[in-house]
């Protein structure tokens, strides 16, 4: 924005400049680079899993293999017990009180590093591997309720697939009590009008039997009548 | 070398400059910052001792207690780890000097009976007069709570300078009689010299101690007060 500016100065005070100052903030952006470099953080090469190694605790293995070359195996122990010697000897070093704390004190710490370190170490894997199998748990408890959820989704709408069964044989029960009501009431029509025919034809068979009977006592009267006469 | 007994303690220079600063400041470059979630093993470990310390430490304290919490855990970290960087051969201890233990006794112990007059002043006033006392006593026993108030600061600042300044005299001591001895008789040299890995020992300790003894201190005065 204030390229913006100084451009519309610079054509404001220089009117042959006009056509530059239009040109000028796309110029300007232009010029400067997005995202074309290779990032210099990212990727970040992986660290070495372990550390570089050393001898004597303190020592870095190249250190030993410098000398190797021109004074073989021993080169370096020389070097360094010479040298050690040498303060002594010539009291650049001086052996005081202080020499004597600190033998004891870095005799210690060379005790208890050799003696605790691996334990202390373990200690702090253990640590970070409860934080991580805490997240774990959390992360897989998710997952198994999302995957719960899916499978449980799934059988819904199997079950979905599924209802015509249930409606057919709603149907096909309801057809069959239509049907039975259907005959239920056929049959009692024909019970009812059977009923009243059969009444019909007591009715008659009665009176034909009374007709009979009452002729043959008109019958048997007469000829009774006429035999006794 | 050392020419008496008390060279190591002065402030120390280097080539006429002053570095006692830069002597103090390096034991924070020793805890590295936990940046991620998980770290690496020192950093996890100290991740480790300080919340357990905090929370041990801070337990006992109200809301208002609780927001010191910063204060005296970086507190219990510096003291702890100048006092145990001192015991290195040829290391400078800044908290033997009592100029700056009482450069940090002071003000925390003002901070907490300042907080303590203003915020609740009647019952940090009561605390002048212990409960129970017989009537003809309270006189004499308001001066004696008041004096027993204001020496605090200065049984903090003394108390941890003459530890560890004794530690130290004490190491330096018996190295020289170890030394002096092996010329005269190995045999009470080498006993000299493990009453010396004992004394070692009881530093290490001592160190740690000190540290803990302050900064419970500083607390206790807190609780009263908040």
């Amino acid at each position: 924005m204030l390229s913006r500016l100084f451009f519309s100065a610079a054509a404001a005070a220089a009117p042959c400049l006009k056509n530059a100052a239009l040109l000028g903030p796309g110029v300007l952006q232009a010029t400067r680079i997005f995202h074309t470099g290779q990032p210099s953080l990212a990727p970040v090469p992986p660290l070495p899993e372990h550390g570089g190694k050393v001898r004597l605790g303190l020592i870095p293995e190249e250190f030993f293999q410098f000398l190797y070359p021109k004074t073989g195996a021993t080169g370096r122990y020389v070097l360094d017990i010479g040298l050690v010697l040498y303060f002594l000897s010539k009291e650049i070093y001086v052996i005081t009180a202080e020499t004597f704390s600190a033998i004891s004190t870095i005799g210690l710490l060379i005790y208890v590093v050799k003696k605790y370190g691996a334990s202390i170490g373990e200690f702090a894997d253990k640590l970070n591997e409860q934080k991580i199998a805490q997240l774990e748990e959390v992360k897989q408890a998710s997952i198994k309720q999302i995957q719960d959820a899916i499978d449980m989704e799934k059988s819904q709408q199997a079950l979905v697939h599924k209802r015509h069964y249930l409606f057919d044989v709603q149907r096909n029960n309801i057809a069959m009590a239509l049907e039975l009501t259907y005959w239920e009431w056929l049959h009692r029509g024909y019970k009812e009008v059977k009923n009243r025919l059969d009444y019909h034809i007591s009715v008659q068979n009665m009176m034909r039997r009374k007709e009979q009977e009452h002729m043959i006592n008109w019958v048997e009267k007469h000829v009774v009548q006429s035999i006794s006469a | 070398m050392n020419e008496n007994l008390f060279t190591s303690f002065t402030s120390p220079t280097m080539m006429g400059l002053p570095i006692v600063t830069l002597i103090i400041l390096f034991p924070s470059m020793l805890f590295p910052s936990p940046g991620r979630l998980i770290n690496n093993r020192l950093t996890s470990i100290q991740q480790w001792l300080i919340q357990l310390t905090s929370k041990q430490m801070m337990l006992i304290h109200n809301h208002k207690g609780q927001t010191w919490t910063l204060m005296l855990m970086s507190l219990i970290m510096f003291i702890g780890s100048t006092n145990l960087l001192g015991l290195l051969p040829h290391s400078f201890t800044p908290t033997t000097q009592l100029s700056m233990n009482l450069g940090m006794a002071i003000p925390l112990w003002a901070g907490t009976v300042a907080m303590g007059l203003r915020t609740k002043t009647k019952a940090s006033l009561a605390h002048f007069l212990p409960q129970g006392t017989p009537f003809p006593l309270i006189p004499m026993l308001v001066i004696i709570e008041s004096i027993s108030l204001l020496i605090q600061p200065m049984a903090l600042a003394v108390r941890l300078t003459a530890n560890i300044t004794a530690g130290h005299l004490l190491i330096h001591l018996i190295g020289g009689a170890t030394l002096a001895l092996i010329n005269i008789s190995a045999i009470t040299a080498l006993i000299t010299f493990i009453i010396l890995t004992l004394l070692t020992v009881l530093e290490f300790a001592v160190a740690l101690i000190q540290a803990y003894v302050f900064t419970l201190l500083v607390s206790l005065y807190l609780h009263d007060n908040t």
